[in-house]
């Protein structure tokens, strides 16, 4: 799937209306490259990279893993424990296909730019 | 210069021993990511797409020293992001050094010249530079003009400092076989001691999921590129690998082959799939269900996969199994040549994309990733 097709989840609060929902939502949480926000049901938020999730049969029997914002420690939620999800940081595969590096690498050729590149993205902006 | 005779005697060894052993699932190289952040920003590169708390994170020693005792195999690639930009970097590979384990550092070496003090030559440590091509084509691949004469300078360097030095390239569609082969002359002009590289694949989460080879595609770009090949090339791959490439054999996936350790744990089920991680690495071996990977399982993600990090092992196992697959390895090490009339008029002809920079561009099938 290119980056033009991806689905824009950035910013979406999720609707966790049903047990299919929920599991649909933690799935693209899952895929997503950049934080999530999960409320649990006792109200309290945590924010960070969702980076696993393990399928049960039951709600119960399923969990995600998540490394919050600003630690390295990796804290399990169940399925049945969350009652929000946010697709609260920026998405950060967005808008680098190939095909956006190419198109942006001709229009600086064509501008007469030397020393044309692409530069990492600053780790102090977020 | 082919691979040292000792690290041949150790791999041959270690898998004799899983062997006689009768271990049927065994690792053959750790993938050591101790981080994820890059100096680069490779368009097509999944690797590197995580929030900035997540690439700020190091692996520390102790945990990869711990990852490397339980995997157990023999030797240890680091990829990452760039591992040059680990603090600790050295420590880690000293630690490695001292476990005597074979060390490939992978690097697209723009740090390469000014930390080349931080090591001591060894057997044991290869800087494995990341180079995608001739320089028109690395310097697109990699989204920096002027990062094919940083890295050939700093691979001339290492050379000249008496370091082990391979390359390591990822093929995508639309790769001209002869620019391919010319890099090749490039590469062994430099003095490099081998040359690694595979077909790209998708990842799972990469960016860029348009261009990746198809594998009856790959199989007729290697076919045409390994074909008729020049003695002066040393590749360090299989040689039965090097036929599956070129269409000469077929091998089942091996993904538990080359597991992969990142800050997330152990990688289920390979270096390029993301599907979910395991806390231990007895864990990813008795916990993956391995059959839900590999061709034979119909997962449309394994599709059209033929990478280094899941057919090496499987090329590897082969020569270790049979004596069939033993005089094969012979055979493929001895007559490297491997003469085709066809391939050589494939070569030949004009290529349908005379201006190499926009090779990829024109393309519009799949592309992405790093093969490994």
């Amino acid at each position: 799937m290119s980056v033009e097709a991806r689905e824009n989840l950035q910013g979406q609060t999720w609707q966790l209306a049903s047990d299919e929902e929920l599991r649909l939502g933690l799935e693209k949480a899952f895929d997503y490259r950049g934080d999530v926000t999960i409320t649990r049901r006792d109200g309290t938020a945590i924010a960070g990279y969702l980076f696993d999730r393990k399928t049960g049969k039951t709600l119960s029997e399923s969990l995600v893993r998540i490394i919050p914002t600003g630690t390295t420690q990796r804290v399990s939620l169940p399925y049945t424990d969350i009652a929000g999800l946010v697709f609260s940081g920026r998405d950060t595969a967005a808008g680098k296909s190939w095909e956006a590096w190419v198109k942006k690498y001709n229009e600086k050729k064509q501008a007469g730019e030397v020393q044309i590149e692409l530069l990492p993205e600053s780790l102090e902006d977020e | 210069m082919p691979i040292p005779i000792s690290q041949m005697w150790t791999v041959a060894s270690y898998v004799l021993k899983q062997k006689f052993q009768g271990r049927e699932r065994y690792p053959l190289v750790l993938m050591l990511e101790p981080l994820f952040r890059c100096n680069l920003a490779c368009a097509g590169c999944g690797k590197i797409q995580y929030p900035a708390h997540i690439l700020k994170t190091n692996l520390s020693v102790e945990d990869c020293m711990k990852a490397v005792d339980e995997c157990g195999a023999p030797m240890v690639s680091i990829p990452g992001g760039e591992p040059l930009m680990h603090p600790q970097i050295d420590e880690i590979v000293n630690g490695l050094v001292a476990r005597k384990k074979y060390i490939y550092l992978c690097t697209n070496a723009l740090l390469l010249k000014e930390k080349l003090h931080l090591f001591r030559p060894s057997k044991y440590l290869t800087f494995s530079v990341h180079m995608d091509g001739q320089k028109e084509h690395h310097d697109l691949s990699v989204c920096k003009e002027g990062g094919y004469e940083i890295a050939a300078e700093a691979i001339k360097v290492a050379v000249k400092g008496g370091f082990r030095v391979t390359t390591n390239t990822t093929l995508f569609d639309g790769a001209d076989p002869q620019s391919v082969r010319d890099f090749f002359d490039d590469m062994t002009a430099l003095g490099v001691e081998g040359m690694m590289f595979s077909p790209g694949y998708s990842y799972d989460k990469a960016p860029d999921q348009q261009h990746f080879l198809g594998k009856e595609k790959t199989r007729q770009l290697f076919q045409t590129i390994l074909s008729n090949r020049k003695s002066e090339w040393y590749f360090n791959l299989s040689p039965l690998f090097l036929e599956y490439l070129m269409g000469q054999r077929n091998y089942s996936c091996t993904p538990w082959g080359m597991p992969t350790y990142n800050m997330f744990g152990w990688q289920k089920p390979c270096y390029l799939l993301q599907d979910g991680y395991a806390d231990t690495f007895a864990e990813l071996m008795e916990e993956t269900e391995w059959a839900n990977y590999g061709e034979e399982s119909g997962n449309p993600k394994c599709a059209n996969c033929m990478v280094h990090s899941g057919f090496e092992a499987s090329a590897v196992h082969d020569t270790f199994n049979s004596w069939s697959g033993f005089l094969a390895t012979v055979r493929g090490t001895l007559f490297s040549k491997y003469p085709n009339k066809a391939a050589l008029n494939m070569l030949n002809k004009p290529s349908k994309h005379p201006e190499k920079l926009v090779q990829l561009e024109t393309k519009q099938e799949e592309r992405t990733g790093v093969g490994a």
